[in-house]
């Protein structure tokens, strides 16, 4: 696979792939989700692509971000708040599309997403020329961040769509969409947002209908990217339910960490 | 005792951690395969001295710009040394993975079989296997 070849597996059967689509949710229950589906990575065969919303403004903490700096940011104050696995800045999650993808570690051995799970930004690029592709098509204009352009250093902006890194999603000068992986065991969990529309929470932060005056729904959008994303990939996506088993073990997350205030607090 | 090693005469974990083990003390740090694929740290947690840790537990974590990731010890005993220092070089695991690089020394326990770990060969192998 080359630096196109996720959206080129052109001639390779299709990998089989589990499409979740979810209603918005708790922070700390999306996270859950994701969790489990990356510990289930870790030993299972499928790829799981999952698209989901929040159920309302949630601001999620980059995994190593302070508890205390969230005084920095007055505006999502009153947001519902989270602690993500995954690394980066804070995301305020309102009026967004969510996706995750979780690859299992067996499929760093071939197929059309070895290279991607060797090589971390080759993904974060691939899942993004898709997205600027179908925006594309609906007439915003975006491109990826480059890395000339990227932040450099440790003292980054608290907000993660105020920070700039290779392979971002830009538009207008603006941040539109960034991703975040967390590793396990070989098995990759990357998940990210599409900012849709600016949320009160963040008056900072345009999303794509301030940017552009195109409005789209979350769910709009999931229909228009998924097919795209899927080829990009090299994937058939088939859509289920999730699995009870890894229903209950999200619970569990949920519980344990993602809900619990020692979580919240852990730095 | 930072002198860089030939990544030849070491051993590896398949999480790409890899280990000298010198009268019964394992130094311990990441492959400069996993240090490629990481790009761009930006951040790095490590474990208490006198931890106790078992072969295959997560002992820290390292962050890049795009990922976090944890490090897995390859070996069970007890943490006696931190690279205290590497946290605030990280640059360090990209110039000198295999020296100024390493992460942690652990006292292996008596009974550890050190099962599981690859030479060098075996280790070029796996990461030849996931380029393909």
């Amino acid at each position: 696979m080359g630096e196109n070849a996720t959206h080129s597996s052109s001639g390779a059967h299709p990998v089989a792939a589990q499409l979740l689509v979810d209603p918005p949710q708790s922070g700390p229950w999306n996270m859950a989700v994701d969790q489990a589906l990356l510990e289930a990575a870790a030993s299972a065969e499928s790829i799981v692509v999952r698209c989901y919303q929040w159920s309302r403004p949630t601001l999620s903490l980059g995994y190593f971000q302070k508890l205390a700096d969230r005084s920095q940011h007055r505006a999502s104050a009153s947001a519902a708040l989270v602690r993500r696995a995954s690394g980066g800045g804070a995301i305020l999650h309102d009026h967004e599309l969510t996706y995750s993808l979780a690859i299992p570690a067996s499929h760093a051995r071939g197929g059309p997403l070895a290279a991607a799970i060797r090589d971390t930004g080759l993904l974060y690029r691939a899942v993004h020329t898709s997205l600027i592709r179908v925006l594309g098509g609906l007439g915003v204009s975006a491109r990826l961040c480059e890395a000339a352009e990227a932040d450099a250093g440790r003292d980054q902006p608290f907000l993660c769509f105020e920070r700039r890194s290779a392979g971002d999603v830009l538009c207008a000068g603006f941040k539109i969409a960034g991703s975040a992986q967390r590793r396990y065991r070989g098995a990759i969990l990357q998940h990210g947002s599409i900012l849709l529309q600016r949320s009160e929470a963040a008056p900072e932060l345009p999303g794509i209908a301030d940017l552009t005056g195109v409005e789209l729904s979350a769910a709009g959008l999931a229909h228009l990217w998924l097919p795209d994303l899927s080829e990009a990939l090299g994937l058939e996506c088939r859509p289920v339910e999730l699995d009870p088993a890894l229903r209950l073990r999200a619970a569990e997350w949920e519980a344990g960490r993602f809900g619990a205030t020692e979580w919240t607090a852990l730095k | 005792m930072s002198a860089s090693r030939d990544p030849n005469q070491l051993k590896y974990a398949k999480t790409h951690e890899w280990v000298a083990l010198d009268e019964g003390i394992a130094t311990v740090g990441i492959s400069a395969f996993a240090v490629e694929a990481l790009t761009d740290l930006v951040y790095m947690e490590l474990p208490e001295v006198g931890r106790q840790l078992a072969a295959g537990e997560a002992f820290g974590e390292i962050e890049s710009v795009k990922a976090v990731s944890d490090l897995y010890s390859p070996v069970s005993g007890e943490v006696i040394a931190v690279n205290e220092d590497l946290a605030a070089h990280l640059e360090r695991l990209n110039s000198d993975p295999y020296g100024a690089g390493w992460i942690v020394r652990i006292r292996v326990n008596a009974d550890e079989k050190l099962a599981g770990l690859m030479d060098r060969k075996a280790y070029e192998k796996q990461c030849a296997e996931a380029e393909h």
